[in-house]
């Protein structure tokens, strides 16, 4: 019992030393224990995050994905080796139930490797295309590193990465030059949108096989920045994949080492690149957590919106059509090691769809105040002129962040029959009214007249 | 042989590193020509294209028409066969890109021919014209060009559709929405509703005046209260109470607090109505009414 007891101490001390958001068990997978060597900075580096590393190769016995049914690690490694099989452990179909367990995956190609026939369909799964024959990489005669491959042009020099869009959050923006060794460039569908590059290669590199025998590039896998030499996948529910087309960055040779970049003398920041790079994927970086969702009346009183989340929440079940509606949620962003208050890139914004089927309402969301580790967002808004079963929705999908899909269900009921205007206040109806009261006042004084007439003259001969 | 043929080169060019280490990529003789369907060979206008600098003219290209590119690639001054001699179309609106390889033979002299169907539909839509750009590059210590050498127009028939694939989903900010409210019921205007109003409302002392004409009054009310006093009062207060317990009904009341009241009302008037109308009748069969 005892040693149960500290074995879960053990497990809850690892879950609070662990820096990504989703657990820090961490399978590395390579298949020579020898190369274990050139890898250290990066797996030492992972470890100082508070990473438990696994390192095991593809032929050991014992490895597995799963354990009696659920994920055995949180987010999986894998660094390229010689064979071309990876075993029955390591198959397409079990990295995407791995990934449907919300495990994330780094897989690690190199072109010095064939591609494992597991990694090839599990990618061709997630409709990432990488070269079919075993050597092709990318190179590019302006952006190469003159130290290493004067000659072969097979070292690209490339900056951090851009922002994907103007209104997509960079979560690899640095200083510097990524040094790019020998890579496989990949093309991504265009349907997907799960699926977005992270490094793309310069517009003057392409994709060819050093083995071809033309001494002229005919028919390139794919040339410029349609080629991605890092690519991401990130499923529905949030489970990441990363395609990185060179192993050798993750290499200590190439952490900090000098280059030349057209005459240049430069450093290369693979070391925080890929720390970038393990961060987003193994989700470090680019989570959402959403908090409470308020929503209730807004009785006019005062129209400023309650702010306050020391209030639990409680909302109502039912409002009427045509009816002012405040929302509020609460929204964090996982960095590192704490939550923060999360801030939508300029041009993005959080939205709330007030939807029964489709939105009816869909609006933007402003920062309303903000707490120590979230903001809070809201809007108001009058409930359409629909009775219905409706939703309040927020549906936030945005590449690089984990997809966050809240929603609260209420009733919009219709008037009832003492909530419309009183007919005196219609000026349509006074007609109407008129009439019932020259119909009432003449009922009573008929009434009088017949009960108490006395007969005239006239009268009286008319009868007889 | 294979080997000679791989190491021939390579030996070339690591000669020409050592003996010109800053020779540089471009080409000569650069040709474009666009050659309608149907015209003969070498129809069409041809532009000399210029390695340092770009056309002024843009080159414009029809729906069936071929462009069609020749140029000798050069290092240094030797024509020389690059590994890389690329033809890139760049959208500048969009960023997109697409490159179309020349085929060049060892001579250095390479060609491109380009019609719409090799063109992504991006740019037959684009309305500015796209920047058509040369690279060259090699291995070896040779720099590489990359210049802008011409504007292709891509000139549509408006009339034929394109097929334009749909747009595939991104995940970005959607348009708002904005429930647009059924408008209020309105009513007419109120000058005209008063009109109607007060004509429905003379209509009243107009009853009065012909009842007044044909000889009504209320002369017997002193003999009915003298007859019948309490029945009377109380048939005529119930039927003023009736209207009253409506009114109430009308401005405040529900129909459980409006139907025990009608109720009692009713019964009183039920109870001195049949008095009070005795009264009446014992009037008619005197002759006083």
């Amino acid at each position: 019992m005892r040693w149960l007891f500290s074995l879960l101490l053990l497990a809850l001390l690892g879950a609070v030393q662990a820096l990504s958001y989703t657990g820090g068990r961490l399978l590395v997978v390579l298949e020579e224990q020898s190369e274990r060597e050139k890898y250290s900075v990066f797996l030492e580096d992972l470890a100082a995050r508070g990473f438990h590393t696994t390192v095991d190769s593809p032929k050991s016995d014992k490895l597995s994905l799963f354990r009696h049914g659920e994920r055995a690690y949180d987010h999986v490694i894998l660094l390229p080796g010689k064979s071309k099989g990876l075993g029955p452990a390591l198959t397409a179909t079990q990295f995407l139930d791995f990934m449907k367990k919300e495990g994330n995956v780094l897989v690690a190609l190199s072109s010095d490797h064939a591609t494992p026939t597991a990694v090839q369909s599990l990618l061709l799964e997630l409709d990432i295309h990488v070269p079919s024959d075993k050597g092709a990489l990318v190179v590019d005669h302006f952006n190469y590193d003159s130290n290493s491959a004067a000659e072969k042009h097979d070292v690209l020099l490339l900056p951090y990465p851009k922002p994907l869009r103007p209104d997509v959050k960079n979560y690899f923006a640095g200083e510097g030059f990524i040094a790019v060794p020998r890579a496989i460039g990949q093309t991504l569908g265009n349907e997907s949108p799960l699926i977005e590059p992270i490094l793309r290669a310069p517009c003057t590199a392409y994709s060819y096989n050093p083995k071809d025998e033309a001494d002229a590039v005919e028919d390139p896998f794919a040339t410029g920045e349609q080629l991605s030499i890092v690519s991401s996948m990130q499923a529905h529910n949030s489970a990441r994949l990363t395609v990185l087309g060179a192993a050798e960055m993750l290499q200590n040779g190439w952490f900090a080492e000098k280059a030349t970049l057209n005459g240049k003398a430069i450093k290369t920041a693979n070391r925080d690149f890929a720390q970038k790079l393990t961060a987003w994927t193994f989700k470090e970086t680019g989570v959402l957590k959403i908090g409470k969702l308020f929503h209730y009346l807004d009785e006019g009183v005062s129209k400023k919106l309650n702010t306050s989340l020391a209030i639990p929440e409680n909302n109502p079940k039912i409002y009427r059509v045509k009816q002012d509606v405040a929302f509020q949620v609460e929204i964090s962003e996982y960095q590192g090691d704490h939550l923060a208050p999360y801030f939508p890139a300029p041009g993005d914004s959080v939205q709330l769809e007030f939807s029964m089927l489709s939105p009816f309402h869909r609006l933007n969301l402003t920062p309303i105040s903000q707490t120590a580790n979230s903001t809070i967002f809201g809007v108001s808004f009058k409930t359409p002129d629909q009775h219905g079963i409706f939703n309040f929705r927020i549906n936030y999908r945005r590449p690089f962040l984990t997809n966050v899909d809240e929603k609260r269900q209420v009733t919009v009921r219709h008037f009832a029959h003492d909530e419309w205007p009183r007919s005196w206040q219609i000026s349509g109806a006074w007609v109407w009214i008129g009439g019932i009261w020259v119909t009432v006042v003449g009922w009573v004084a008929f009434v009088a007249v017949w009960l108490y007439s006395a007969p005239t003259e006239k009268s009286v001969k008319k009868t007889q | 042989m294979r080997l000679l043929h791989s190491l021939i080169p390579s030996i070339l060019l690591s000669g020409a590193c050592i003996v010109s280490a800053a020779s540089s990529w471009s080409f000569e003789d650069g040709t474009v020509t666009v050659q309608s369907k149907g015209a003969g060979v070498g129809a069409g206008a041809k532009e000399k294209l210029n390695p340092s600098s770009p056309l002024a003219k843009s080159v414009s290209l029809g729906a069936a028409d071929t462009l069609k590119l020749q140029l000798t690639t050069v290092d240094g001054k030797k024509s020389q066969r690059p590994h890389q001699a690329f033809l890139t179309l760049t959208d500048s609106a969009t960023g997109l890109e697409e490159s179309f390889v020349l085929s060049v033979k060892e001579s250095g002299k390479g060609k491109v021919d380009l019609t719409h169907k090799d063109l992504p539909h991006q740019f037959l839509t684009s309305a500015k014209p796209i920047a058509a750009s040369i690279v060259i590059g090699s291995f070896g210590s040779s720099t590489p060009y990359k210049a802008k050498v011409f504007d292709l127009n891509v000139a549509r028939d408006p009339n034929v559709p394109l097929a334009v694939p749909e747009k595939p989903l991104r995940y970005a900010v959607d348009k708002e929405i904005h429930h647009i409210f059924r408008a209020d019921p309105r009513s007419s205007p109120k000058i005209i509703t008063l009109v109607f109003a007060a004509a429905v409302i003379g209509a009243l002392p107009v009853l009065f005046g012909v009842w007044a004409t044909l000889g009504a009054n209320a002369n017997h009310l002193g003999k009915a209260l003298g007859s019948a006093p309490i029945s009377h009062a109380l048939f005529y207060g119930s039927i003023l109470a009736m209207e009253g317990i409506f009114f109430l009904y009308y401005t405040s009341w529900n129909l459980f607090q409006t139907l025990p009241a009608a109720a009692v009302v009713g019964f009183v008037a039920f109870l001195s109505g049949s008095r009070a109308l005795s009264e009446v009748q014992e009037r008619r069969l005197a002759g006083l009414r």
